[in-house]
């Protein structure tokens, strides 16, 4: 148990400035509601830690499982749905919502993954990608979970701790947090137990992989639905965070490349490479959407981030994290 | 009756398209085993040209089709030169994210220049004009395409499998560190395949806007068409594509019919089961 | 009885890679396997470590029938095997690599990464535990490859063309670290090279193929004399005009 705790909490392998460096992290974000105080710089807060969220998930499978995954938004919207049509139809309060939500992002992610499995490479990619294009024309298509008009979720007023709804921002700030430290936790649980170990292994060599005894299949499938799970959570969030949600909004194309992406640009298969993607791209997008919105031009925003992803895809596969990791390498040197 | 006879009219016009769009993904996979998910914008590129030089100058969209097909191949060798190239010895993950990267970078620019706004074409020798064969009333925009489209895939044929450059082409796609001992030039032969694929596909668009509309965001859906229809008929197939366009219209012309919403999802899902099933193709060996 | 493969036949369409081989290995033997090139050492290996399904026969190990398991479920019975081709974990660190084939008996962590730093001291990398593979030379990634399997703690351990690549100094040195782990962790030894002075001087027995086809077995010594085995290697021609 204390072992377990220790696995969980504990970042003492890694070299001392990740560690200064992550305090800071944690600093910043814990004061930044009081510090920063405008509606604007909050929900750009809130919308980095939610994208941090996204990304740990599918680092999971596309950066320590090496499995590129194009349909992370499936299971936000399962997530989103979950939560947003339980509390519509039957006031359920949130916090039982969100087990509910994970439950059918692992189940659907379950059922589809072996087959899936059995691609490799760009076809696992397009199959994934098409699989969440499915749900995503399904839930447009079906009347009960709204169809393309959406789920509007009733407001409350005041601070409400079951159902999640707040007057103010800080409240969803601290929430966000909450959730995102205990995907990180997780996440640095994972990194060193044997299942963690055992992703890395098929990623790098399914053969190799095979001949230590590793289940290659399974271990892909057990990534694939941990990592549902992770991106349900979030789903959840943006449900009584936005308090309105439609197909367009939690399970479009965009945002499984959006998540993906973070990941990219940050470094895949490294502890904080989403956090650093989502810490470039979030605030870059919020601001040129504010700035390009008042001048009624749409496109810019994805345009740079094109242009990054092309540059990243060329240049330095790893991410920023793989830059830090070199530049490091040479001075120890 | 008459209506069925109509589908599969339609059907089969449309998968000429489809054909089309398909080859240029199927020639590039072959040559170099790279997905190009910038596919469908390099179609909407095509578009654009058909509705700007058809709307702004006195041109009917006809005489744009050979414009349209020139940038496309211009775009194509472009994109090589620049990008593809240098994520070709990458990753896996790379070469995703770097055509995934063009795509976005086309679509977006389309958006920040022409707007979200939908677009079609409203003037032309074909333009909302039907022909009546019997009692079968078709688009006679339909029907050109897709001789166009026939004609199109006979001349990529002949130039692959008749010429001394089209074998050059093949030997690369069977084994490209062979082909270059034997002198030929490969990153040649790799920046001709992008070079053929644009320009066949921005053809196809340049047809499609005769009878679709023309927005921003409309290639995702034929680069998905396109990967469904080059998976059914094998990747890097030349034929197979050609045979599986048609299938693949036929699919969404007959279940658009039924389930009109869900029209595209059924070819996601023919996608999904011929690769997971069928790994090779219908047509494939 | 550690090892019996029993009338095994592979066919790759139509194509006879292995034909009717049968042989037995005893506990604690080194049994080597030998044969020019192509002549179905590897699909042999193969189809014992699960990667081939073979088309007709038995394997047993430890009396217990394994023919077509998959790798995994082989690896887990006792038989750890190294690659011809290295197949190294190359975004892991040399330590994480073998600390992966512990992970084939243990859950924990911390064991885990004990029995790495054991096996790697064992063999002379006790200072590489935090590089990573690319960065050694070929020698010392072949070694990581056979700690990888060792920390699997197998009964029975296979490897593929160990000393391809090495020069003389390095393969003495790494026949040092075999035989020290095959004392300490009484290791069954089963290992194929088409060079012959490795085989030759670990081996206790060695079976000699060509084409597809079991030609002979025995102690090394008496096999590199037998006319068929000459003929195999050199080629008819030569062993006639001798």
């Amino acid at each position: 148990m204390r072992q377990l705790l220790i696995d969980i909490f504990s970042f003492g392998d890694r070299p001392r400035f990740e560690k200064i460096g992550f305090l800071i992290f944690i600093l910043i974000v814990f004061i930044f509601p009081w510090i920063v105080t405008s509606a604007y710089g909050r929900a750009v807060m809130i919308k980095f830690l939610l994208f941090a969220l996204f990304g740990l998930g599918w680092n999971l499978i596309g950066g320590y499982g090496g499995q590129v995954d194009l349909g992370q938004a499936k299971n936000v919207g399962f997530g989103a749905y979950a939560t947003a049509l339980m509390i519509v139809w039957w006031k359920i309060p949130f916090w039982v919502t969100i087990p509910v939500g994970v439950f059918f992002a692992v189940l659907e992610s379950f059922a589809v993954a072996y087959p899936m499995f059995r691609l490799k490479g760009h076809y696992f990619a397009i199959a994934t990608l098409c699989v969440a294009l499915v749900w995503k024309e399904l839930f447009i298509f079906w009347d009960w979970t709204g169809g393309a008009r959406g789920v509007e979720i009733p407001i409350r007023t005041g601070v409400d701790f079951a159902y999640m709804q707040f007057n103010s921002a800080i409240y969803y700030h601290y929430f966000i947090l909450f959730l995102f430290l205990t995907q990180l936790l997780f996440m640095n649980w994972f990194r060193k137990s044997k299942m963690g170990y055992w992703v890395q292994a098929v990623r790098d060599n399914e053969e190799a992989a095979a001949s230590l005894g590793i289940n290659v299949t399974n271990t892909k499938v057990k990534a694939y639905c941990i990592a549902a799970a992770l991106g349900a959570v979030g789903g959840s969030f943006m449900a009584v965070y936005y308090l309105y949600i439609d197909p367009d909004a939690v399970m479009p194309l965009d945002l499984s490349i959006l998540i993906a992406m973070t990941v990219m640009v940050g470094g895949a298969g490294s502890i904080w490479g989403p956090i650093i993607g989502a810490a470039i791209l979030i605030p870059l997008d919020m601001y040129l959407g504010a700035w390009l919105g008042a001048q009624k031009r749409l496109g810019i925003d994805f345009m740079i981030y094109a242009m990054i992803m092309m540059v990243i895809a060329a240049k330095e596969p790893r991410g920023i994290w793989g830059i830090i990791e070199r530049v490091r390498k040479k001075r120890s040197r | 009756m008459e209506l069925t006879v109509q589908l599969l009219v339609y059907g089969i016009l449309m998968g000429l398209v489809f054909a089309l769009i398909a080859l240029g993904l199927s020639l590039i996979f072959g040559v170099m085993n790279i997905v190009n998910f910038a596919h469908g914008e390099f179609m909407m590129v095509g578009m654009y040209i058909a509705y700007l030089l058809s709307t702004y100058l006195p041109l009917d969209p006809l005489l744009s089709l050979p414009f349209a097909a020139g940038a496309g191949y211009l775009l194509g060798i472009v994109s090589y030169r620049l990008l593809i190239h240098h994520i070709l010895r990458g990753p896996m993950v790379a070469q995703l994210f770097g055509t995934f990267g063009l795509m976005l970078f086309l679509r977006y620019l389309a958006m920040y220049i022409f707007t979200p706004d939908v677009r079609s074409i409203k003037e032309g020798i074909l333009v909302g004009k039907t022909l009546s064969m019997g009692w079968i009333n078709v688009d006679a925009s339909k029907v050109f395409s897709a001789g166009v489209c026939l004609l199109a895939f006979a001349v990529i044929y002949w130039m692959i499998y008749r010429t001394k450059l089209g074998r050059a082409l093949r030997a690369t796609s069977i084994d490209s560190e062979a082909a270059k001992y034997m002198g030929i030039d490969t990153k040649g032969m790799n920046a001709l395949a992008w070079g053929i694929g644009g320009a066949t596909v921005a053809l196809a668009g340049a047809l499609l806007a005769h009878f679709y509309y023309v927005t921003p965001t409309v290639g995702m859906l034929f680069t998905l068409i396109a990967f469904a229809t080059v998976a059914l008929g094998g990747f890097g197939s030349i034929v197979g594509a050609f045979i599986a366009g048609i299938v693949i219209g036929l699919i969404m012309v007959i279940s658009g019919q039924f389930v009109s919403e869900l029209k595209f999802s059924f070819i996601y899902i023919v996608y999904f089961l011929v690769v997971v099933f069928r790994p090779r193709g219908l047509f494939g060996w | 009885m550690m090892l019996e493969v029993k009338n095994l036949v592979k066919e790759f369409g139509g194509l006879v890679a292995n034909a009717d081989i049968s042989f037995e290995l005893q506990q604690g033997e080194v049994l080597g396997l030998i044969g020019p090139n192509g002549a179905g050492k590897s699909t042999l290996f193969n189809c014992i470590a699960g990667y081939y399904k073979p088309t007709g026969g038995q394997i047993l190990f430890e009396g217990k029938e394994i023919t077509g398991w998959p790798s995994h479920l082989v690896a887990r019975e006792g038989i750890a095997r190294t690659f011809q081709g290295m197949k190294i974990m190359a975004n892991l660190t040399v330590g994480e690599n073998v600390m992966i084939g512990a992970f084939c008996r243990t859950g924990d962590r911390r064991i885990a990464l004990k029995e790495a730093g054991e096996i790697l001291d064992l063999m002379g990398l006790d200072g590489e535990t935090e590089a990573y593979p690319a960065e050694l030379p070929i020698a010392s990634q072949k070694r990581i490859e056979l700690a990888r399997a060792i920390a699997t703690k197998p009964k029975l351990l296979m490897l593929d063309e160990m000393a391809a690549g090495l020069n003389p100094l390095e393969t003495k040195e790494i026949i040092q670290i075999l035989q020290r782990i095959k004392e300490q962790r009484q290791l069954t030894l089963f290992l194929t090279e088409h060079v012959m002075e490795f085989v030759m001087t670990v081996s206790q027995r060695v079976i000699v193929m060509s084409a597809g086809q079991k030609i002979t077995e025995g102690p090394p010594a008496e096999v590199a004399r037998q006319e068929k085995v000459i003929e195999a290697y050199l080629g008819e021609r030569y062993a006639k005009g001798r």
